[in-house]
């Protein structure tokens, strides 16, 4: 068996977004984008709350909101692993629902800003390649 | 669920020297921490913080009102309790001619739940030299210390009283992964504690505690804070906010579950609403 990719999350408590919600987003779209597939397993709680100086209740939220969703399931003596039968999103239409409230912070921003459309755009496609080059 | 921590119309004053006066100190505090709670106490200098942690394990005795730790009266707590508390002072209670060691092989004569080896791979991850004499030791080190005292015996209850202050973001990183190291039981601990160093707080705590001038200002669940706290213009105060600041021209504290205009409106992180109450 190939070794399992290691999911790290990227946690980053001083933003707006509680960190239980920033798990939860990230596992969502790990999944969608097929980089977790059905049987994968999640590092354990202890091991995200070790990593990140986070409190492991936060962990244990958001891996049972995300059972709850069905995303993930209780496996005994492993862990969290992707739920059997969860398949990534298959059009590209979903996987750019989840990007949304990225996309509408982005153009907010740019709005007040006073950024135009053009320039908007341009800035994306640099930040986009850049990530590219950065995770090939 | 019980709670770990209760009070009811907690309230101190203090006489002041000069003018003979009093001033309250703590004032009618109301709380309910459940079982398993992590708890930022946060607020400004002389906003009763330590008072009100030294209230709660009866080391200061309250005018009026009463709180429970563990389901016990804070004046009158039995041996069962204190063995299940930990507690570290905001300045380190140490013995300064023994070292870290002695001061754990002291504790362990005196708590049946002390482990040794875990106390001393806590020591080592903090980084704390446990062959020093407490008084050749660091103030920093003197708080690792403390905090590696408060927790040898896998306390159930752990107050601590800005134990942070002193200590490099790296330990203090480490720090707060201890908190919730050397648990050999499976029901979590239950955390109360103060520090200014918000951020760190912000990693770890399940709720937070604003104190103002010894009154409680605010006990929320942070995570509920920070999806659903914001603030609005507000010239004047007007009926309806958690909190009226005069600040940047007059600014209300709403929640946007009761205020859904203010949902899309910029989040806070500790220390915004730190400032918005105290202002």
């Amino acid at each position: 068996m190939p070794p399992l990719p290691a999911v790290t999350f990227d946690i980053q408590p001083q933003l707006a977004t509680p960190i239980y919600r920033q798990v939860v987003e990230q596992v969502q779209r790990l999944v969608a984008g097929g980089q977790l597939g059905a049987g994968d397993e999640l590092p354990s709680v202890r091991a995200v709350a070790e990593r990140h100086a986070i409190n492991p209740m936060t962990v244990s939220k958001a891996y049972s909101l995300l059972e709850a969703e069905g995303l993930l399931e209780r496996r005994r003596g492993v862990g969290m692993v992707v739920a059997a039968g969860v398949q990534p999103a298959r059009k590209g239409q979903d996987r750019i629902a989840l990007l949304e409230p990225a996309l509408l912070a982005l153009a907010r921003h740019a709005h007040q800003l006073g950024i135009t459309s053009d320039q908007a755009l341009k800035a994306l496609a640099k930040a986009l390649q850049s990530t590219e080059q950065d995770n090939p | 669920m019980t709670a770990a921590i209760e009070a009811r119309q907690l309230s101190l004053q203090r006489r002041d020297d000069w003018s003979a006066a009093h001033h309250s100190v703590l004032d009618r505090i109301e709380l309910s921490i459940p079982e398993g709670a992590v708890v930022g106490l946060v607020g400004r200098n002389g906003a009763g913080k330590s008072t009100l942690i030294r209230c709660l394990l009866g080391l200061a005795t309250p005018d009026e009102g009463e709180s429970r730790l563990l389901g016990e009266p804070s004046q009158a707590l039995t041996d069962s309790v204190r063995e299940r508390l930990g507690y570290a002072a905001q300045t380190p209670d140490l013995f300064p001619r023994l070292n870290g060691l002695e001061h754990l092989q002291e504790m362990a004569a005196v708590y049946p739940g002390v482990h040794l080896p875990d106390a001393v791979a806590l020591a080592a991850r903090l980084d704390l030299p446990l062959a020093r004499r407490a008084d050749a030791l660091s103030l920093g080190d003197q708080q690792k210390l403390a905090v590696v005292l408060a927790l040898a015996h896998d306390p159930d209850l752990l107050l601590l009283d800005e134990p942070v202050a002193s200590l490099d973001p790296i330990s203090r990183r480490d720090f707060m992964r201890a908190l919730f190291a050397m648990r050999r039981k499976a029901a979590p601990r239950t955390v109360l504690v103060s520090s200014h160093l918000l951020s760190d707080l912000e990693r770890v705590v399940s709720h937070v505690l604003f104190l103002r001038e010894g009154r409680v200002q605010l006990f929320i669940e942070w995570d509920e804070a920070v999806e659903h706290l914001r603030c609005v213009p507000a010239a004047e105060p007007v009926a309806g906010g958690l909190h009226w600041s005069a600040a940047q021209g007059g600014q209300l504290l709403v929640d946007s579950r009761q205020r859904p205009e203010a949902a899309g409106l910029a989040g806070l992180g500790m220390e915004d609403l730190l400032e918005v109450l105290n202002t």
